[in-house]
């Protein structure tokens, strides 16, 4: 298994963004990630792919110290670097790195707040109070997450209010308007019906030019669609990672056949 | 009709009975409701017509004339007493500046020589208005008499008895000639009152000058109102000239003397008052207080537990809080009695705090006192009912904030704290109704004065014994014969309980009910 890795993806010649070395992850007693060795390159979106409970949202939430939050949840051994830092050493502190670092859930979740005060809630918590500089970032990241069209005459009205699809890219807009560097999306069309699914899945196409994106995915065909490398996670091992075409035409994995091709998870 | 299937019918019948058993349950609890507000209502709707009646007999009996004597000579009274304070402020700074008693004396034998003219100034006119008042109160108690007799009468027809009902004699009254000497008396009035004014106006032309100079304007104020005291007469002589015995008593001052009268007097030789301002004052702002204190507490660790306590210190606190509320009433307002009123005391006698005006306080038992207790009682309500609105925001909501950079105390203020908001308000609105029906607190720790409390005097006016509608209800209920007014206006004051309980509790259902659409 560690030689398909070695041989880093011919795409990966630009900078990894995000390495992860020899990864063990832990919730309490039971392991939930083996000895993960990944690369994501930068300007790219890697989708993680396996069956439900293979590990994929917890090297997700590993990323951007999520599961710092889970009392029970510590990493055994390994690094996860991030622009050549190591997270999780001493002097990195959680806060600025998940400034950096932003997510996308799988439940569209807007505060119960206006459109407006949803998006700039980042900057708030950061103390930027500047009206003019606010607007700016609003129609800026609701542009980005192509909303801005559908909602700008009703900015202060309540982000509850929107459709599940138009709440999801308001919560994306919301991740962007810190501009992070990396955007985790954690299966973020689950909740969503094909048409709000297409527009999203546009959108991670055209983000990809300035983010750096990570996306967890059930969906065989959208990992297809808008990713540019996959990996295969089963039991809390990488099974195989690869560029998306290659490891959904011809993996190297009979694993990687087998789930892809739909014959088990 | 034959059934086919004997398990179906008895699957039937058990399912009829479950369903028999819970309705009845619930029947029962609606229908002791309701006849619980029946019976309230009953008691207390007879308040208002034996109010009236009270209201009309206070005219008819001519104590509403003498009355308004009388309050000239209460006036009097209080300014005298302020003379007296004046008298004591001033020796106790001599005394203070190293003067001994003997010198005090001496110094302020001019003053005291003032005052002791000023106090039997009044003296005549007081024996005049002390003979008219004993006789309105014979006519008064005529009157009482008879109202009896026709109540006895009324009872009796009800009973059926009519021989018995006639048998009992009802005297009539002639108020007009009852009360004929006693406005014949007015003459005598209006030449009394004349030379007790000018006494006092011979008086003020020559005030003493006082020993301790800061007290002057003190001194200079009570001439002033004294002065203003006496500008008092003509219009009071008017009123009594134009003054009709026979004028109408509207039927609504009997719902505005209870709702808005600033007096509770009862078992008075003169007139009693059911007003229920003092008492309501009193309920409301040892409520208020208890509020002030509790609100904070319990939303603080209602946070503190949900969000950032340690396991350890939510399985310690959690626990404890709520055990508070299990200490039964009496214990609390007898530590109250014991330990609270006296240490609080203590504290106002700090010299640190004397720049307060009031301090040190002079009541142990004061409205602040029974606040206190009452703050602890609500904190385990508030505490339970807050902690359960942010735990109820979804938590998709925290890890949003937390994903987006934002510290512990960021999400809890800026995203959990806005999202429960209605339902922390909520909390406190029941934590005001469990406040305000307590009873035994306040009726050992609130001072059981029943007087509105003189706001004028800034924060001291807390510390001010008052008296609340539930400790009224509690201490005189049990003494005042059954039917009488007296006992008619507890139930009124029940009555008005449970309305203020009733409206909490909906506007806290309406909150709660705002909350859950919010949140969607």
């Amino acid at each position: 298994m560690d030689e398909t890795l070695k041989t880093a993806p011919p795409e990966a010649v630009a900078p990894a963004s995000i390495e992860i070395d020899h990864l063990d992850f832990f919730y309490g007693d039971h392991q939930a990630l083996f000895d993960i060795n990944l690369a994501m390159p930068a300007h790219k979106v890697t989708a993680l792919i396996g069956p439900s409970g293979c590990g994929k949202s917890t090297l997700l939430r590993c990323l951007n110290r999520m599961n710092d939050l889970v009392p029970v949840a510590r990493i055994g051994h390994g690094q996860v670097r991030i622009h050549g830092t190591d997270i999780y050493g001493p002097n990195v502190d959680p806060i600025e790195l998940r400034k950096r670092v932003g997510m996308v859930f799988q439940k569209s979740n807007p505060f119960p707040k206006s459109i407006y005060e949803n998006v700039i809630y980042g900057l708030r918590i950061q103390g930027r109070t500047k009206r003019s500089d606010l607007d700016e970032v609003v129609e800026r990241s609701l542009r980005q997450a192509a909303l801005w069209d559908e909602v700008k005459d009703r900015l202060h009205e309540s982000g509850l209010g929107l459709s599940g699809g138009q709440q999801q890219r308001l919560c994306i807009a919301r991740a962007i308007a810190v501009e992070p560097e990396i955007i985790l999306m954690d299966e973020p069309c689950s909740a969503l019906d094909p048409i709000a699914t297409s527009k999203v899945e546009e959108l991670i196409f055209e983000l990809k030019k300035l983010y750096t994106i990570v996306i967890v995915t059930h969906n065989m065909q959208q990992a297809g669609r808008c990713s540019d490398l996959t990996a295969f996670f089963y039991l809390g091992k990488l099974i195989e990672m690869d560029r998306t075409e290659k490891l959904f035409t011809n993996p190297a994995e009979k694993q990687t056949e087998d789930y892809i091709t739909g014959r088990f998870g | 009709m034959k059934n086919p299937n004997r398990f179906d019918r008895k699957r039937l019948r058990i399912d009829h009975f479950i369903k028999w058993f819970f309705g009845s349950n619930a029947l029962l609890a609606i229908i002791v409701l309701a006849l619980i507000t029946l019976f309230l209502f009953r008691e207390g709707a007879e308040f208002f017509p034996q109010n009236l009646q009270n209201l009309r007999n206070y005219r008819l009996a001519g104590l509403e004339y003498v009355g308004l004597m009388r309050d000239q000579i209460e006036a009097h009274t209080a300014l005298n007493r302020s003379l007296q304070d004046l008298r004591l402020r001033q020796s106790n700074a001599l005394l203070k500046a190293g003067k001994t008693p003997e010198q005090v004396t001496a110094a302020l034998a001019r003053f005291d020589a003032f005052a002791a003219a000023f106090d039997s100034s009044v003296d005549e006119l007081r024996g005049v208005i002390s003979e008219l008042t004993d006789a309105v109160t014979e006519i008064k108690d005529k009157a009482k008499l008879r109202e009896d007799a026709l109540q006895q009468r009324k009872f009796l027809l009800t009973e059926g008895k009519r021989a018995e009902a006639d048998a009992v004699p009802v005297a009539k009254i002639d108020f007009a000639a009852q009360l004929a000497p006693i406005k014949a008396a007015f003459p005598l009035y209006q030449k009394t009152s004349l030379v007790f004014r000018g006494k006092i106006e011979t008086l003020l032309l020559q005030p003493p000058s006082l020993p301790v100079r800061e007290f002057q304007p003190r001194f200079e104020q009570f001439q002033k109102a004294a002065r203003a005291y006496l500008t008092t007469f003509p219009a009071t002589e008017r009123k009594l000239a134009e003054w009709n015995q026979f004028a109408p008593v509207p039927w609504h001052r009997a719902i505005t003397s209870f709702l808005f009268g600033t007096e509770w007097i009862t078992n008075s030789f003169w007139q009693d008052w059911y007003g229920v301002l003092p008492l309501l004052t009193g309920s409301v702002m040892v409520a208020v207080i208890a509020l002030v204190l509790a609100v904070p507490m319990g939303v603080c660790a209602a946070i503190y537990v949900s969000e950032l306590a340690s396991p350890v210190e939510k399985q310690l606190i959690k626990p404890y809080i709520e055990f508070i509320s299990a200490i039964p009433s009496v214990v609390i307002g007898f530590f109250g009695v014991a330990i609270l009123g006296e240490k609080l005391r203590e504290l106002t006698q700090w010299q640190a705090l004397s720049w307060i005006s009031g301090f040190p306080i002079s009541e142990r038992l004061n409205a602040f006192t029974a606040g206190c207790l009452l703050a602890l009682m609500a904190v385990p309500t508030i505490f339970s009912l807050a902690e359960d609105a942010i735990n109820s925001v979804p938590r998709a909501f925290k890890e949003a904030s937390y994903a987006l950079g934002a510290t512990r105390l960021q999400t809890v203020f800026r995203v959990l704290v806005p999202a429960s908001l209605s339902g922390i308000v909520s909390a406190v609105l029941l934590g005001f109704g469990r406040v305000i029906g307590e009873t035994m607190v306040v009726l050992l720790c609130a001072g059981n004065r029943i007087a509105i409390p003189d706001f004028t005097q800034g924060v001291s006016s807390l510390f001010q014994p008052v008296h609340t509608m539930t400790g009224i209800v509690a201490q005189e209920l049990g003494e005042v014969p059954n039917g009488t007014i007296h006992y008619r206006a507890l139930f009124m004051v029940g009555l008005l309980l449970f309305f203020l309980a009733l409206c909490i509790n909906w506007l806290a259902q309406a909150v709660v009910r705002r909350y859950k659409i919010s949140i969607g």
